[in-house]
């Protein structure tokens, strides 16, 4: 429960998240829904003010689907499948991200961050109060120690102490954790600034992802704008070298440059602005998310660029790779090593979100002569040659693969031709449940789930036996027949559009292990219930998953 | 080319120009255009340089 200040501070908690933004608010929900209770530090009173990130990707929005916060994510939100980049006055580029009919979620929901803390608050409390936060509090002081660490908070009734199992630092970009534990993010920053501003404005332009190099409302300027909920649009500009950024969010400066624009689209009705922020694009990271008992996930780990929108979209999926992991040590039932494919897996994360986030960042902030004259150049060819065109596409984040995770099982791989590796995402595919559709995604999120592809329903007995419909939290396991016709049933779901067995390459009896997070950990063209017993064996150093 | 590989030349392509400097870069790329123009037949070059003078107006 949402606790007054005159609540008594614990003494002791499992799990201190540092930071109630997004990620740790969303954290806190996973955390509480492994059964895990948190205290969450917050040095805000309330969700955070101006819209600040807005694109929540497909994985967002499963991710958020886990604790029961994607409902309203995406029923407030304006969901979208592309965008179009104009130079000058001509259309270059007109990109797609992947998208069909059938899928659970779209590529991209906009929706201001307050809401998406708002949900995963909600969603938080919704899990039987196991989430203890803290407003208007701030972490002081961190002392780890072997077997977890000594926090100190501020609060308005004074500092507090408190001893934690474990600490996660979700306390942003300018983290106290990190500062106290004396790390230092390590990377490139790009002299480059684009202003952010939002203003309200009634609109009826699809939503979509526009932008213009160079356009004649605002020459040698790139502008990008995006749609969100109750009339707001989000636009970036990118700001002349030699101009001062100070000077640059001043109003009289800022409101100008965007009623030129708003003209030249043809966007009349009246506007005020709400927000304005500047930014420069960072591509740092710590080299490791673990120190003994002290986490880091979202901003407070890694800085990435916004071009492609990989910041609150990799710290979502940072809270989604942790909280099984932090749960089943915690539980008693996986050693702390698990923590540390934690960081492996994120780290490299980070690494291909930096170099794609770069990589845009070259084209949107030229850092020097030479991209500058190359942008130049490309934007031009572009718009009488599309062999040139995908240079001007933004790259939009999409889930990373963990390769080389110690956890994948690869053994077996030679046998597949496609489908999913082991460190990839399970693919998306639509099912006839018994009495309605399911989608395989709707699946992950809580225990490690079997799907047993068939072309009849019916699972081998062994294989049936391995399910632990007794045991919640992550340390479940849940057995499923995927079958290419046939009758639904609570274990049976009918392949009838033939989208999982494709996607996964599958024949009969071919046996995929998903883990909690919905990413692949091994898969097998013959599974037996012995496989999977000594994949988990591995894992939590118990035959089943229970 | 596929798409990653014209972002690995681009890339290279525009680090290297700021390498040699905004003096230099007229006869680093005119070099650079004059061995890949070997690469190809006089018509195609001729079009497409035809092209890149007409975009350079622009």
């Amino acid at each position: 429960m949402n606790k007054s200040s005159s609540t008594p501070w614990p003494a002791r908690v499992p799990v201190l998240i540092a930071g109630g933004g997004p990620v740790g608010m969303t954290l806190a929900a996973l955390l509480a829904r492994y059964g895990i209770a948190s205290l969450v530090i917050e040095a805000d009173d309330g969700y955070c003010a101006g819209s600040r990130a807005i694109c929540m990707s497909r994985r967002s929005q499963e991710i958020l689907g886990w604790v029961g916060a994607d409902r309203p994510l995406v029923d407030k939100g304006l969901s979208w499948v592309g965008g179009r980049s104009y130079f000058r006055d001509r259309e270059v580029l007109h990109f797609q991200m992947p998208s069909e009919p059938t899928q659970r979620y779209a590529p991209m929901v906009n929706i201001q961050q307050y809401y998406a803390e708002e949900y995963a608050h909600k969603a938080a409390l919704a899990q039987g109060g196991l989430v203890d936060l803290r407003w208007s509090s701030k972490v002081s002081a961190v002392r780890p120690q072997t077997d977890g660490a000594q926090v100190d908070v501020q609060a308005a009734d004074g500092t507090h102490t408190v001893q934690a199992d474990w600490v996660v630092a979700c306390d942003g970009g300018r983290s106290t954790v990190r500062e106290q534990l004396g790390l230092q993010l390590e990377g490139t920053q790009y002299e480059g600034k684009y202003v952010i501003v939002d203003v309200v404005q009634k609109t009826k332009r699809e939503v979509e992802r526009p932008a213009w190099f160079d356009p004649p409302s605002n020459p040698g300027s790139t502008i990008l704008m995006h749609r969100q909920p109750d009339d707001v649009w989000r636009i970036d500009y990118q700001v002349r070298d030699d101009e001062d950024p100070a000077e640059a969010v001043k109003p009289e400066n800022v409101l100008p440059r965007v009623q030129s624009h708003l003209s030249m689209i043809g966007e009349n009705e009246p506007w005020e602005p709400l927000w304005i922020s500047i930014y420069n694009a960072k591509c740092l990271t710590l080299p490791s998310y673990r120190h003994g008992r002290v986490l880091f996930a979202g901003d407070a780990g890694h800085l990435v660029p916004i071009f492609g929108v990989r910041g609150l979209n990799s710290g979502l999926d940072d809270a989604g790779n942790l909280a099984w992991k932090l749960a089943l040590v915690q539980q008693g039932r996986a050693a702390d090593s698990l923590l540390d494919s934690y960081s492996s897996e994120r780290v490299h994360a980070t690494r291909e979100n930096i170099a794609y986030g770069a990589k845009s960042t070259e084209f949107m902030a030229p850092p020097d002569y030479g991209f500058k004259l190359l942008r130049e150049a490309a934007l031009r060819l572009t718009t009488e040659n599309p062999a040139v065109s995908s240079l001007v596409n933004p790259r939009q984040s999409t889930p990373v693969e963990y390769v080389n995770s110690p956890l994948n099982l690869s053994d077996q791989e030679s046998a597949f031709k496609a489908g999913a590796r082991a460190g990839m995402p399970a693919p998306e595919a639509l099912l006839r449940a018994s009495g309605a559709h399911s989608h395989l995604t709707s699946h992950f999120g809580a225990g490690f789930v079997l799907f047993y592809f068939a072309r009849q329903p019916g699972l081998p007995a062994a294989l049936e036996a391995l399910a632990t419909p007794d045991v919640a939290g992550p340390a479940a396991l849940k057995v499923i027949c995927i079958a290419s016709q046939g009758q639904a049933n609570a274990n049976t779901l009918i392949d009838e559009l033939g989208q999982a067995h494709e996607r996964y390459d599958a024949e009969e009896g071919t046996v995929y292990l998903v883990r909690p997070d919905g990413y692949v950990m091994g898969r097998w063209r013959e599974g037996t219930a012995a496989d999977v017993q000594v994949a988990l064996k591995r894992l939590t150093g118990q035959p089943c998953a229970a | 080319m596929t798409e990653s590989q014209l972002d690995q030349t681009y890339t290279a392509l525009a680090q290297a120009t700021a390498r040699v400097g905004e003096a230099k870069a007229p006869l680093f790329l005119a070099t650079l255009s004059l061995a890949l123009m070997t690469r190809t037949d006089a018509a195609e070059a001729l079009a497409l340089i035809a092209q890149a003078e007409r975009l350079a107006n622009t």
